[in-house]
């Protein structure tokens, strides 16, 4: 894998606001054709790494290559489709004037009236612009990121404001877009969505990469099973807390709840303390915990 | 870029307050000045009549509307809520923002000069050589171009609710103080001595040379030329900055 060959390279990319270090030496390599997940708690440097690879900001050490060029020969070139997180629109004129815009301006333009269906705005396209509803507005957005055949699409939080139903329709026409051989990468704050969506999740924090992976070689990495029961008589918690494999535990009353790394070693282990388990329950982590788990690991190590 | 101006203008053309006060507004204004005076008495310490001198006059305030108005107040919101960024992801080039909405007000500036010298040589009867109106035109609409420089350069420094009342007293300090709205004559010395070097002062100077078929005095195409240079260094030592941080 050759760095011209990546879409998006970064090279020990940092980038700080006074004190904070809000991207901090992240290096990181997106391929052609993958759906990527950018994950991270607020504040995480996820909007700031956008930002970089869309060359809105300079870094201040390191390089952003997105194709081999830079971000902005990259995006002259039509290669880049983008929806910001609060991008703004043009207010006073039509959904269907400001999508023909962005055909307009798009080098490898689509028909205005293709992107307009495509994104499921055509109903709306003679509506106002700054009288959309908030989920209406972002398919607008998705519309503009999606005027052309761009090889790369970048969306920051791209279901914000959406109800369950328009959010699984615009997934559906986000997976179109990968289907079609796109890089896609999306910062997201639902984690089901990168779970189910994102064949590679990077998760960020205090702009450093804490993981990058399948999804469920994140849920691994966090301690993959979680294994809770209730113990009859006294809980000897010492005992519990030095089981193998554990990775995590939470004594509340006579419920225990462990994550654990290898659950059926965990288990085996539990028997042999001579502890009788009632109600014993094994189940796999989801992603969600999974994260929590692994920034609340990172936080504890910077504490 | 073409599209981005022809949007602008649709957008520009929509808004009716705006046309109003840009097109129609300054024409009302010069029939309430010059509607009672008499087509004879000379403006004092000009040769020129108080409607012929009006005309100039509210012509250049209608242009100075245009350009200023509509442009500092939609750029400092556009740059806040973000489509000044959303833009920068697509193939137009940076300046491509700032010259399509220069572009789109100075369409709008046009027809608001035109109808102010319309009303005033049919209702007034302000009667000038063929070439004056060709050059009082051109003047007053090339002359717009500093003070469309100016709006560019308040919505750039200006964010938020401060952008409205910085413009509106940038706006109405540069028409009431330069005289576009009475003769700066009627001022009392010391405020004349001020006026003289504003640049909307030396704006409707440029047009009232034209009016008298002399030579501009040399002293206001340098308040102009200073002005435009002064604005639109501003306005792109402000938009670099602002490109810089966004």
């Amino acid at each position: 894998m050759t760095t011209t060959a990546s879409v998006v390279a970064f090279d020990q990319v940092s980038k700080a606001y006074d004190a904070v270090r809000a991207v901090d030496g992240l290096s990181l390599d997106l391929r052609p054709g993958e759906t990527v997940a950018l994950l991270g708690p607020n504040g995480a440097g996820k909007s700031t790494t956008l930002d970089l690879l869309l060359g809105l900001k300079n870094p201040d050490s390191g390089t952003v290559r997105l194709f081999g060029t830079s971000p902005r020969d990259a995006i002259v070139a039509g290669r880049v489709g983008a929806m910001l997180q609060s991008g703004g629109l043009m207010d006073e004129v039509t959904v269907a004037e400001l999508v023909r815009l962005a055909c307009d301006l798009h080098p490898k333009s689509y028909r205005p009236s293709e992107v307009l269906s495509r994104a499921g705005i055509a109903q709306i396209a003679d509506r106002k612009v700054n009288k959309l509803s908030g989920g209406q507005a972002q398919r607008v957005r998705f519309a503009l990121a999606t005027a052309g055949d761009s090889d790369l699409i970048i969306l920051d939080e791209p279901t914000t404001g959406m109800d369950v139903t328009t959010r699984q329709a615009f997934w559906a026409t986000m997976r179109e877009q990968a289907d079609q051989g796109r890089t896609v990468l999306f910062a997201t704050h639902y984690l089901e969505e990168a779970d189910a969506i994102a064949d590679r999740v990077l998760v960020l924090h205090r702009g450093r990469l804490l993981a990058d992976g399948t999804a469920a070689e994140i849920k691994a990495k966090a301690g993959a099973r979680r294994v809770s029961f209730d113990v009859e008589g006294t809980v000897d918690e010492p005992a519990l807390r030095a089981l193998p494999f554990l990775t995590g535990i939470d004594i509340s009353g006579r419920t225990v709840r462990i994550q654990s790394s290898d659950a059926d070693a965990t288990v085996h282990a539990l028997y042999g303390l001579g502890v009788y388990p009632r109600n014993l329950e094994v189940a796999g982590l989801g992603l969600e915990q999974a994260f929590v788990a692994i920034t609340t690991a990172e936080e504890a190590k910077s504490k | 870029m073409n599209s981005l101006i022809k949007l602008e203008l649709t957008r520009a053309l929509r808004n009716r307050k705006f046309l109003f006060f840009s097109v129609i507004y300054p024409s009302v204004l010069f029939l309430i000045i010059a509607g009672n005076a008499d087509s004879t008495t000379k403006v004092p310490g000009s040769d020129l009549t108080l409607p012929t001198y009006m005309m100039v006059s509210m012509a250049s305030f209608g242009a100075l509307t245009a350009v200023l108005m509509g442009n500092s107040e939609r750029i400092a919101k556009e740059r806040e809520g973000g489509w000044v960024r959303q833009l920068r992801l697509t193939t137009l080039p940076g300046r491509g923002y700032v010259l399509a909405k220069t572009a789109s007000a100075a369409v709008v500036s046009l027809p608001s000069i035109v109808i102010v010298f319309a009303v005033a040589a049919a209702v007034k009867d302000v009667r000038l050589a063929a070439w004056q109106w060709l050059a009082l035109t051109g003047a007053i609409w090339a002359g717009s171009l500093v003070f469309a420089a100016l709006g560019v350069a308040l919505g750039y420094l200006a964010s938020g609710d401060a952008v409205r009342p910085i413009t509106m007293i940038t706006y109405f300090g540069l028409s009431m103080l330069g005289g576009l709205w009475m003769p700066t004559t009627t001022f009392p010395g010391w405020l004349q001595d001020i006026a003289k070097w504003l640049p909307t002062h030396a704006y409707a100077a440029l047009g009232q040379a034209i009016e008298q078929s002399r030579a501009p005095h040399v002293q206001d195409l340098a308040v102009l030329a200073v002005s435009f240079v002064l604005f639109a260094g501003g306005a792109a030592w402000l938009y670099r900055k602002d490109t810089l941080k966004a």
